[in-house]
């Protein structure tokens, strides 16, 4: 499935339930490993002093250092890379997101591997994580699928089953169906085709009666069924279901009760929301919510 | 009548540890030594309480959980997750409780306790 793997990481604890799903990704597809660390920001222009990511201190980069960084980073992961695993360590120093695809870009792999926020406050995830961060933007303008690992919740727990692609039926959505149609079929598992019907809040101009939102549902449901259960019936089990709610809040719970194992759902824009509070688009939102890796598909 | 346990993992000594412990306390136990069979065993015996290991190999713990959710007998049934493995406690959002290894017995049967009464 997968025959190039880029997983980003801090190499630190906050990285540590992606890199499990990175490691066991890479054997259960034979896939090459690139494990790439973007050191820090230079401090001034083309300045060799670096604000080190890892420890917020500023530290003169040179060859040594690198070399040093890269056996840290091979130590870390030591249990990780026996028994033949290939892979390569890179440590570039520069802006993360800029960093990452541009290596994205030069070994064009199938997947980006993503952990969470490193911010040491839980909540910050929630905040930090929305606007503006490195998974957003590497999310929303990598050319290949892009898998985030969040939370600790969302590491690997023996395999992917069940997975739940969440749809608002644009050309987009329709690229990350065919992405998880084709893993379904390669994994030989369950695909759940999941629709979240926004309902508004008591706030909102209009409030739709309970009467509107079920037959909503029924339109959405046929819509599901027209667009995707001819392909669907290429697999040995699947679901169609239709929920009303707030839509993230929805996928996230749909994919909880079906114990889904993977959330695939398109990445529409590449423009970067800037506003703070701005609360990020849906799959922004399940991307740092979710009990399962999620994989974004923006093109 | 005793409560029924049964005991999912991969590790022999664990299996004889703590059949022997819960079995010492009045429980009626059984074991497993994978999830397959795990799931064989728990549609026989309709225990009252899982123990179930995470990493196994085969099948890992959460997809026996999953199967076992599709079993209108078992849907019900407590399950604790006994692992070494870090964050376990994220691996069954709806177990009754995650211990890690190594665990303290006293511990263990007060939770065991707590889920069958």
């Amino acid at each position: 499935m997968f025959k190039k793997i880029l997983f980003a990481t801090s190499a630190t604890r906050a990285s540590d339930h992606a890199a499990r799903v990175a490691f066991n990704i890479a054997r259960a597809n034979q896939a090459r490993l690139d494990i790439f660390h973007v050191l820090g920001v230079p401090s001034r222009g083309y300045s060799q002093v670096v604000v080190d990511i890892k420890t917020r201190e500023r530290v003169d980069v040179d060859d040594d250092y690198m070399a040093w960084v890269k056996e840290e980073i091979t130590t870390y992961y030591g249990d990780y890379l026996k028994n033949g695993l290939t892979y390569d360590i890179h440590v570039v120093v520069g802006l993360p997101a800029r960093e990452i695809l541009r290596r994205a870009r030069e070994t064009e792999p199938d997947l980006i591997l993503l952990g969470g926020s490193t911010e040491a406050e839980h909540d910050a995830v929630y905040r930090k994580t929305v606007a503006g961060t490195t998974l957003q933007k590497v999310a929303r303008s990598a050319k290949c699928p892009v898998m985030v690992v969040a939370r600790p919740a969302a590491s690997f727990w023996g395999g992917v089953s069940n997975i739940t692609f969440g749809t608002d039926f644009s050309k987009a959505s329709d690229k990350a169906f065919d992405f998880a149609l084709k893993t379904a079929q390669a994994l030989d598992c369950e695909l759940n085709v999941f629709h979240a019907l926004s309902v508004g809040s008591l706030s909102s101009d209009r409030l739709l009666s309970q009467d509107e939102i079920e037959q909503k549902i029924r339109e959405k449901m046929r819509r599901i069924r027209a667009r995707y259960e001819p392909r669907l019936k290429t697999l040995k089990h699947y679901n169609m279901e239709v929920w009303e709610g707030i839509p993230y809040m929805e996928i996230v719970k749909f994919a909880r009760e079906k114990h889904s194992d993977l959330i695939v759902m398109a990445h529409h824009s590449r423009k970067l929301q800037t506003d703070d509070n701005v609360f990020g688009s849906n799959v922004e939102q399940v991307i740092v919510r979710a009990g399962c890796p999620v994989i974004s598909i923006n093109r | 009548m005793s409560k029924k346990i049964l005991v999912i993992d991969d590790d022999p000594n664990i299996l004889d540890y703590l059949s022997a412990l819960l079995t010492d306390h009045g429980y009626d136990t059984q074991v497993a030594p994978d999830a397959v069979k795990g799931l064989e065993t728990a549609r026989r015996f309709l225990p009252d309480l899982i123990t179930l290991d995470i990493e196994m190999p085969g099948e890992w713990g959460p997809r026996f959980y999953r199967q076992m959710m599709q079993i209108k007998e078992l849907k019900n049934t407590p399950v604790i997750v006994i692992s070494g493995l870090s964050g376990n406690e994220h691996a069954i959002p709806k177990a009754v409780a995650a211990v890690k290894k190594p665990f303290d017995r006293e511990e263990l049967l007060r939770i065991v306790k707590e889920a069958v009464g």
